[in-house]
């Protein structure tokens, strides 16, 4: 049921996707023909319009342009940049690994430590630390990232020149060892995934504090309790067990938002990842690029939210 | 997941801080809506030379073509305000009537609006935002209506589920047992009680729209005739060059810091607003679902 559901979003991108350039004004043949003074200006006659239209399979009807778009999408053909004049496909998977890294290490970080803390939080729910904690995370709630990552960046690399300012690699460095080429790379990551981490951290923190606050206060932990069991065996074994469950499904409902804020935390670092390569697409007005990264990274998500949909029925029977 | 639920656990804000908030909020607004006057220069016309530091003349220095920086941040408040209230309004109130129709009226309707709210939210926000900015053209127009586009869901789904509990409150069956209409039952018992649920759901959207309108305009996306500050901090960082010169020191900290704080103070407000109707507002002495009880 819910699997459909994620697949109908999908076919919705889909669809988005493929009618966004078709409800443009104009065609691509009125285009060559206005810039006159441009170096690739072509005066095209009705003829070759024509010609041009079956070469590109414009003249069929809506549908069969979208059988064809889908049919060349299941063989992974996303076209070729305009700017670049590459095939999509590589150009994403050349940048995969750099963007996947960087979600994945802030995912974890920013998980773990907001959970940590929203547990501390919610152990000590009237004291002075929980409402410390808790106004500092309300007032880092709603940063979003690029926000986060132009403050460090600024702080960290321009003014103490701690790290550097930006890329993901030193240029320039001949290929040496493998340590220090992955030091260089961890170097390079540390403020993207630190500034990532800090504006999802609040989430996980409201979140598992809430999460912990209710099982907290509810029966079998006070049997816990009153059976004289210690405070590390009712914390751990009891009452974490069951609060972890929403953070679960947080983890990979996150991803969405974890991958809309690598796009713009990878264009104030020159982060070479996805998020990158979308800021480029979109400063050369590259449509068959973009296009390509957002199917891309839709796809990504909605499989991992379908997944997230799955997990939770197998870990918590009372949904299923 | 209920509203309820979630409420029970919320920490009021300390009363400072809810202040230096309001504060804030409010020095921001009365930018945006004086930012004409406030200023002794325009801010689309070079008032002096290229990137000169704060001084008398310029408070806050001035940008690469010499605009003074005090009138563009006042201008883009007003900017951040427009996108911000409308697309809030837009979303919020929408949303929110939406919910509450879909919920009154019950039946497939509203199994439609569920549905499509579902696959909204299942859209990867950002990503989906960049696109269709990108086809459509940045026109502030044009970017309120795709940023409500994305923001109805949350309040129409918090109002849905709030008439669905009000429809089982004893005084609306009662009144509906003496033959009460959708006009009486509305304006007597609907309207009060979804107010300020209104409240917080247009004040929640317009710092969330504040925020996608900076980054899509950091990205270059912004409408280019309406300087607002994210498109400040994208000429600033477009700007070749800006890591090695001391010209970040103003031209990029003071809509950095101006945008952040005021996402902080909005915040701030929303989480004051909640537990302000959750203490003495709409929830007072019922209890919460799932014993879950209030501190």
């Amino acid at each position: 049921m819910h699997i459909a559901e994620y697949a109908l979003t999908l076919c919705l991108i889909l669809l988005v996707n493929f009618g966004l350039p078709r409800m443009m004004p104009g065609d691509p043949f009125l285009n060559a023909e206005d810039d006159l003074d441009q170096p690739f200006a072509a005066n095209l006659t009705t003829e070759q319009v024509a010609y041009f239209r079956a070469y590109y399979g414009l003249d069929k009807p809506l549908s069969q342009q979208f059988i064809g778009y889908f049919c060349g999408l299941l063989h992974g053909d996303m076209g070729y940049s305009i700017q670049f004049k590459e095939s999509v496909r590589n150009m994403i998977f050349s940048r995969l690994p750099w963007t996947l890294f960087m979600v994945l290490a802030s995912l974890l970080l920013s998980c773990l430590l907001g959970s940590w803390l929203g547990c501390i939080s919610a152990l000590h729910r009237t004291g002075s630390l929980d409402k410390a904690l808790y106004t500092g995370m309300v007032l880092f709630s709603e940063l979003p990232s690029f926000v986060v990552g132009l403050v460090l960046l600024f702080v960290f690399s321009v003014q103490l020149r701690w790290f550097p300012m930006g890329g993901g690699l030193s240029p320039f460095v001949p290929p040496g060892n493998p340590l220090s080429w992955l030091a260089d790379a961890v170097h390079h990551a540390v403020l993207p995934v630190l500034a990532l981490t800090v504006s999802r951290l609040s989430g996980f923190y409201l979140l598992a504090r809430n999460s912990m606050m209710t099982v907290l206060s509810k029966d079998y932990v006070r049997t816990a309790w009153a059976k004289g069991l210690g405070a590390q065996r009712v914390l751990w074994g009891h009452a974490l067990r069951n609060a972890m469950l929403p953070i679960i499904t947080r983890v990979f409902l996150s991803l969405g938002g974890l991958f809309g804020g690598a796009v713009l935390v990878e264009n104030v670092f020159a982060y070479p990842g996805l998020g990158a390569l979308m800021g480029t697409a979109v400063g050369n007005r590259d449509y068959v690029l973009l296009q390509g990264v957002f199917l891309f990274m839709s796809f990504l998500v909605l499989s991992m939210n379908a997944l997230a949909d799955v997990l939770c029925r197998k870990l918590d029977p009372r949904l299923a | 997941m209920s509203a309820v639920c979630v409420q029970s656990n919320l920490r009021k804000p300390s009363r400072i801080l809810a202040w230096l908030a309001m504060a804030f909020c409010a020095l921001v607004v009365l930018m945006g809506v004086f930012s004409d006057h406030l200023s002794p220069y325009t801010y689309n016309i070079p008032s002096g030379k290229s990137l000169e530091a704060p001084s008398w003349q310029h408070w806050l220095g001035t940008d690469d073509l010499g605009m003074d920086l005090w009138a563009l941040m006042c201008h883009g408040a007003r900017t951040s305000l427009l996108v911000g209230v409308s697309t809030a309004l837009l979303a919020g109130l929408g949303g929110g009537l939406l919910g509450s129709f879909s919920a009154y009226l019950g039946g497939w309707p509203d199994r439609i609006l569920m549905r499509l709210t579902d696959l909204v939210i299942a859209m990867p926000r950002t990503p989906t935002l960049v696109v269709l900015a990108t086809f459509w053209g940045p026109s502030l127009r044009n970017i309120i209506l795709v940023l409500a586009f994305f923001s109805w869901c949350g309040p129409a789904r918090v109002l849905r589920s709030r008439v669905l509990a009000l429809q089982e409150e004893k005084f609306i069956v009662a009144a509906r047992s003496f033959g009460a209409r959708f006009f009486h039952l509305a304006r007597r018992h609907f309207l009060p009680n979804l107010f300020p649920l209104f409240m917080i759901g247009v004040t929640s959207q317009i710092s969330r729209a504040i925020m996608a309108e900076a980054g899509l305009a950091f990205l270059g996306l912004g409408d280019p005739l309406s300087k607002s500050w994210g498109l400040i901090l994208n000429s600033a960082m477009s700007f070749r060059g800006i890591h090695y010169t001391p010209f970040w020191k103003w031209w990029v900290t003071v809509p950095l810091f101006a945008t952040a704080f005021l996402v902080a103070a909005c915040a701030i407000l929303c989480r004051e607003l909640e537990t302000r109707l959750d203490t003495k507002g709409w929830n007072r002495g019922k209890k919460a679902p799932g014993g879950n009880h209030a501190h």
